[in-house]
């Protein structure tokens, strides 16, 4: 087979995914073009691209989901391939074959799997085929609400609704009685369609005691799938994952090849390729396929970590049809990695999102340290978009050892201007549940269910009196008096 | 030399500490902390004037999608009476406690601020 090279490649995505994006593209020697909305001008994506082009207003349906906005600005600029990172339109079937006509490389699967896996209908009567092990569930055509409450009854209570078209924790709600139904169905629905542009839910019993275990596979350009082992995404909060590792703590060696088979299996069977995920849930020594996401994932660094592959290289790669991962190449897992999303929210506030001018940043850089991020002082939070501004990944000798090294980590960590999650991700990490490995995906609403108060440190007072006495004001400041000029700081009075 | 460290001292002992003055409020990083500095901080939905505990207020930025209060409604507490919309997220704003709606202050599609009161509710353990 003979391979290509891409010269330019443009992103269809924001932050810090972007960022992660443009420095595979530069250490591969492809120029990048990054196809960015109004609202992200003052970006590190922005500065870091070969060149940037707008594609319009901040609203993402007028930006980063308009298909015909990022085709016609990527091959304006030459471009010969699109990366579209995770989120937006990553798992949007009818953009890689609107890339594909417009002679433009998705990178990512065909359309035709994006179709089978990414539909999460389908995607399970492709596995009931396959013999994959599935939660009970409804995932039929008739959404009339009340025929959603007649089934939600008849698998029994709890039972969780979910977008067909998504991912990502929009669009899902747990039922738990007859009485709440309605309200939380028609709040998906809606949730539904302002996310991924389609109605469309499916139900499923909700497992009580489950753990969130993921394979990430790959195939290559051909067609040979192989899987990277897993990773363990238990705490979640509002069916979001907060914290990620590699690998899990919770599965024997004989589990994990039959998962690994299994996830091997479904991707094959729907002619996939590139990077996806097959995610599963694990209760009581059973497996049960949940979704595939077709995408990179968010939390790909800890398989990177322990793997020592580059997942977006791998990707452009395969794109430009080569041959990846070489099984001589392959290593068994090494050590352990925890990644912690940092949320711009307030965590005294029970987590609501923070937006504003970031002020003075901190990352403290070392051995097995990674982070990435995708604003710099002086950029601003806006309230347009996903409110996790960055990641936080360590990577140890074994998981006791990386949870040290990531407290350390947090505690190092400093962002100031916006509010963010740090304070309730060191209780989680140093949660006796979490140290043990035992977390199912309820850790969150049954040990951190509301606000975080912060507890003062005894004799803080006469720091914080020092520091008041001894730090200048005209030194931030001078950031602020411009924060005053934003268009985004009262972003609805100018629309 | 980072910027934004200085090198304090209390009764002898020095410590590097982070802090950044920003719209009047001082950031701290203390003790492996990050914190804005109580006393020159004012906290939204407190201290604020013809705000009520029992009112619903925007807990943050976002676009209202549903109004179910209506004006001289009774309502139960755990009601669920506005639904916004901020970073792709649905929040459900709840009655807090039990009363009548007085006044609903904001409509489907507002983009409305942190802090805005959208239902004022008189309690109904309250006096008339």
């Amino acid at each position: 087979m003979s391979t290509r090279r891409f010269l330019r490649v443009a992103i269809a995505n924001r932050g810090e995914v972007a960022v992660r994006i443009i420095r595979a593209l530069d250490e591969m020697g492809i120029e990048s073009v990054l196809l960015h909305s109004e609202a992200d001008v003052k970006t590190r994506a922005f500065r870091m691209a070969s060149h940037k082009v707008c594609v319009g207003p901040a609203p993402t349906a007028q930006s980063y989901l308009n298909i015909e906005a990022n085709i016609l600005a990527a091959r304006s600029f030459g471009a010969e391939a699109i990366h579209p990172g995770f989120g937006f339109l990553s798992e949007n079937a009818d953009f890689a074959e609107a890339c594909a006509k417009a002679g433009l490389v998705f990178i990512g699967p065909p359309a035709s799997a994006i179709r089978k896996l990414g539909d999460k209908v389908q995607c399970k009567e492709l596995a009931r085929k396959l013999g994959l092990p599935l939660v009970p569930g409804y995932q039929g055509a008739n959404q009339d609400v009340g025929h959603l409450i007649a089934e939600a009854e008849a698998i029994g209570f709890p039972v969780i609704v979910k977008a067909a078209a998504g991912g990502g924790g929009r669009g899902m709600k747990v039922l738990r009685s007859h009485e709440e139904a309605f309200d939380l169905i028609e709040s998906a629905r809606r949730e539904a369609q302002s996310a991924f542009g389609s109605p469309l839910v499916f139900l499923e019993k909700y497992l009580e005691r489950a753990k969130h275990i993921e394979f990430q596979v790959f195939v290559d350009c051909t067609g040979r799938a192989i899987h990277l082992n897993e990773r363990e995404c238990s705490v979640q909060r509002r069916h979001q994952k907060i914290i990620e590792e590699a690998l899990s703590p919770s599965l024997t060696p004989e589990l994990r090849q039959r998962m690994g088979e299994a996830a091997c299996l479904i991707v094959e069977a729907a002619g996939y390729r590139g990077a996806g995920t097959v995610e599963f849930l694990f209760q009581d020594g059973q497996f049960y396929l949940l979704e595939v996401n077709t995408r990179l994932q968010v939390e790909h660094p800890v398989t990177e970590m322990v793997m020592g592959v580059d997942l977006v290289k791998a990707q452009i790669r395969t794109a430009e049809d080569e041959a990846v991962f070489p099984e001589h190449q392959i290593r068994a897992p090494r050590g352990h990695s925890i990644e912690c999303r940092i949320y711009a929210e307030d965590p005294e506030l029970g987590g609501v999102p923070s937006t504003g001018r970031i002020g003075h940043v901190h990352w403290p850089e070392g051995p097995g340290r990674r982070f990435d991020y995708g604003l710099e002082p002086g950029d601003e939070v806006t309230p347009f978009y996903d409110s996790m501004i960055a990641k936080v990944i360590v990577w140890d000798e074994t998981r006791p050892r990386a949870i040290q090294k990531m407290l350390r980590v947090l505690d190092e960590s400093v962002i100031f201007g916006v509010k963010t999650n740090i304070p309730l991700l060191k209780k989680i990490i140093c949660h006796p549940e979490f140290v043990a490995g035992t977390m199912t995906t309820r850790f969150m609403d049954r040990h951190f269910p509301g606000p975080v108060k912060r507890e003062k440190a005894a004799g803080e007072e006469l720091w914080i009196k020092e520091a008041l006495r001894w730090i200048p004001k005209s030194v931030g400041e001078s950031a602020t008096n411009a924060a005053g000029n934003s268009p985004f700081h009262s972003p609805w009075r100018g629309i | 030399m980072m910027p934004h460290r200085y090198l304090l001292e209390v009764n002898g002992e020095s410590r590097w500490v982070e802090g950044q003055w920003l719209q009047g409020q001082l950031w701290l990083h203390l003790n492996g902390e990050t914190f804005v500095v109580e006393n020159e901080t004012k906290s939204y939905g407190q201290g604020q004037s013809g705000k009520a505990k029992s009112d619903i207020v925007a807990p943050m930025p976002g676009k209202v999608t549903k109004v179910l209060a209506r004006n001289g409604v009774a309502v139960a507490a755990g009601q669920v009476l506005i639904v916004m919309e901020a970073m792709k997220m649905e929040y459900s704003l709840k009655a807090e406690q039990a009363g009548e709606i007085q006044k609903v202050d904001c409509q489907v599609g507002d983009q409305v601020a942190l802090g805005k009161v959208l239902v004022k509710i008189k309690p109904s353990g309250d006096a008339p």
